[in-house]
């Protein structure tokens, strides 16, 4: 049915968007590498191939005039998702435009910044892109003429924006969202696992040590509930 | 920006100076064999690397800058109150320590200039995405926020929800010690974007500042030029000596003090507390009897007298009788000319020639020769002030002229 694959395509480009502002998180910083740009590259390719395909789909869904007013409503809020899905893809691309020019992988006027952030984000572009991982096949001045191509693809992807908005034509304050207030608190997919991995570094020594003393206090139960064992045998 | 496609009003680093040069001494600091000594902070099991001591941080800005310890330190502290450096172990408290405490650097993605404004969808993202991690545990002011961003946006609260958890599981895919740093990232740049109650917000800029193009100027002949002939010219202003302008203004308060509706309450009534409009009525600019109050106003000067409309139909009154009434005329038609629209100068110019200036007028004016001539040229080319010179003349003519004033008062 249109509207699932229309569901499943926005949710491919929201995961899509997340990863891309994961990148563009660490350009300019001490994990900014070929690699990574190579990664950004691949990522918002992906994103913009998924979002002409969404868009083609949810404006032909929209423009049908013979559509019941709950299948509108339904294709309208999965609009007004869309279009801010764009909206953040986009700026993130203004934004990676804006600090790739300002630090340049080769010949380093300036020198990278220092975070503390060091690993590869290879995982990240993998699932962007839905594959198992990532082969990075880049020529040595990849992000000069990736960065042309960029600021081609941030004034096509306004000029896409901008079309939307002309052709179709929904009042984001009409749309009522599915989701309330606190709605990412019940999800079982997300919330549980996510909880668990907890990412303040102070609170992560207590718990293990928590941990530790629980391990260690079971284990002794183990061994003693073992020489228990053992001595009602042997007697 | 997830508002719109177009960036903000013009380019934000020129509008907020002190923070391109805030990003230059962050650089400047991260130069390999010039900048800060780092160090490798150290977490139970990870080891995260790019550490710095605020003691570092204020010992290098001293070599560098030639500075003393004390503007150093005011210099750290601007830079991790906006949020260029973050401390490791107080994240709350954006303060330089000069001594032990870890600080580490703020990625370029999250400086304030990249990111400036902070859209308020991003905002809704990090409170979701905080309360996922914290189980629905926010702060105060967060759940305040929150639950504010809900009623705003809830129409693409649908997005806030998907990013929320889809940057989560993308997160979950990186290292656990870049993990925590990017955490750490985006706090610090929520707490200096949307600063809990309390602290003030050092993204504020006053009025008079937001339209402040802050260009360079550049030194050279046309400016020094410029900056002679302004001296000059504020040189040859006239000034009036402290004491005698104080003198002037303590006169002018002590005599109008009993006049002031606010300082000396007003009769019969405050038509704004007491909803009755008597003293406008009673002080209305053209009533028949005025209060002896205004009379009274009258005495204090000549120019008092002719901007009160009865006391200047008094004085009209008075010329009438000494036979020089067509000065004020005059005057009331300069003053017409000067107020009124730009359309009716020529044809008011040429009325007032006709009535007052011209010889054998049928209300001729009594005005200096050396001022009329003067006055003849102009009306060549009439403007709105052209009858200026024999206005003032003919004002001076009656201010000394028969002393109204002393006569009646």
């Amino acid at each position: 049915m249109a509207r699932e694959e229309c569901k499943a395509l926005l949710d491919a480009l929201n995961k899509a968007t997340a990863c891309y502002h994961h990148l563009v998180l660490t350009v300019g910083s001490s994990a900014d590498s070929q690699n990574l740009r190579e990664e950004l590259q691949k990522t918002r390719q992906k994103a913009q191939e998924l979002a002409v395909a969404a868009r083609a789909q949810l404006t032909a869904a929209l423009r049908d005039r013979g559509l019941g007013a709950e299948e509108r409503a339904e294709f309208e809020r999965l609009w007004v998702a869309f279009s801010g899905c764009l909206d953040l893809l986009e700026a993130d691309m203004r934004r990676a435009l804006a600090l790739g020019t300002a630090f340049p992988l080769h010949a380093p006027r300036r020198p990278l910044v220092h975070t503390g952030v060091t690993g590869g984000a290879a995982g990240i572009a993998a699932r962007a892109l839905s594959v198992r991982s990532l082969r990075h096949e880049a020529e040595r001045d990849f992000d000069v003429n990736d960065l042309r191509e960029l600021e081609r693809e941030v004034l096509q992807v306004g000029e896409m924006i901008h079309d939307m908005e002309m052709k179709v034509n929904v009042p984001r304050w009409t749309v009522q969202a599915r989701q309330a207030a606190g709605a990412e608190l019940l999800s079982g997919a997300g919330a549980s696992s996510v909880g668990g991995v907890s990412t303040e570094g102070r609170r992560r020594p207590c718990d293990l040590s928590k941990a530790l003393a629980a391990a260690v206090f079971s284990a002794v139960l183990l061994v003693a509930v073992a020489l228990a064992v053992c001595v009602a045998k042997l007697s | 920006m997830a508002a719109g496609p177009a960036p903000p009003g013009g380019c934000p680093s020129a509008q907020r100076p002190h923070l391109s040069k805030m990003e230059r001494v962050v650089v400047s600091m991260q130069d390999p064999d010039q900048g800060v000594k780092m160090r490798s902070q150290r977490l139970l099991i990870t080891v995260i690397p790019h550490a710095v001591a605020g003691s570092d941080i204020v010992e290098w800005l001293i070599q560098k800058y030639c500075i003393s310890e004390e503007e150093a330190l005011h210099l750290g502290t601007l830079l991790v109150r906006h949020g260029y450096l973050y401390p490791l172990r107080d994240p709350l408290s954006l303060l330089l320590q000069p001594d032990d405490t870890p600080y580490r650097f703020q990625t370029p993605y999250f400086w304030t200039s990249t990111q400036w404004p902070a859209a308020e969808l991003d905002y809704a993202i990090y409170l979701a995405k905080k309360n996922i991690r914290k189980q629905g545990a926010l702060v105060d002011h967060e759940k305040e926020h929150y639950n504010q961003l809900h009623r705003k946006i809830s129409h693409t609260w649908d997005l806030v929800v998907m990013q929320a958890r889809e940057q989560l599981r993308a997160a979950k895919q990186r290292r656990k010690g870049d993990r925590l740093v990017i955490a750490c990232q985006e706090q610090t740049f929520w707490l200096v974007h949307r600063p809990p109650p309390g602290v003030p917000s050092v993204l504020e800029q006053g009025p008079e500042r937001g339209s402040c193009t802050a260009r360079r100027v550049q030194m050279n002949m046309d400016f020094y030029r410029r900056e002679i002939e302004y001296c000059r010219k504020a040189l040859g202003r006239t000034r009036v000596k402290s004491s005698v302008c104080l003198e002037a203004y303590l006169k002018f308060s002590s005599q109008h003090g009993p006049h002031d509706p606010i300082m000396s309450g007003c009769l019969p009534s405050n038509p704004w507390i007491a909803d009755s409009d008597t003293y406008w009525v009673v002080n209305a600019p053209s009533v028949a009897a005025p209060t002896k109050l205004r009379v009274d106003r009258w005495g204090f000067s000549f120019r008092e007298l002719l901007e009160d409309p009865v006391g200047r139909a008094h004085f009209m009154e008075f010329l009438r009788k000494e036979f020089s009434a067509e000065n004020l005329s005059f005057w009331e038609a300069c003053e017409e000319l000067r107020h009124g629209g730009q359309a009716q100068v020529p044809a008011l110019v040429d009325a007032v020639y006709e009535q007052f200036l011209a010889p054998g007028a049928a209300r001729w004016v009594n005005i200096d020769s050396h001022t009329m001539e003067r006055t003849l040229e102009g009306l060549r080319r009439p403007h709105r002030y052209v009858l200026d010179d024999a206005q003032l003349h003919i004002y001076m003519l009656m201010k000394k002229g028969p002393r109204y004033i002393v006569v009646y008062f």
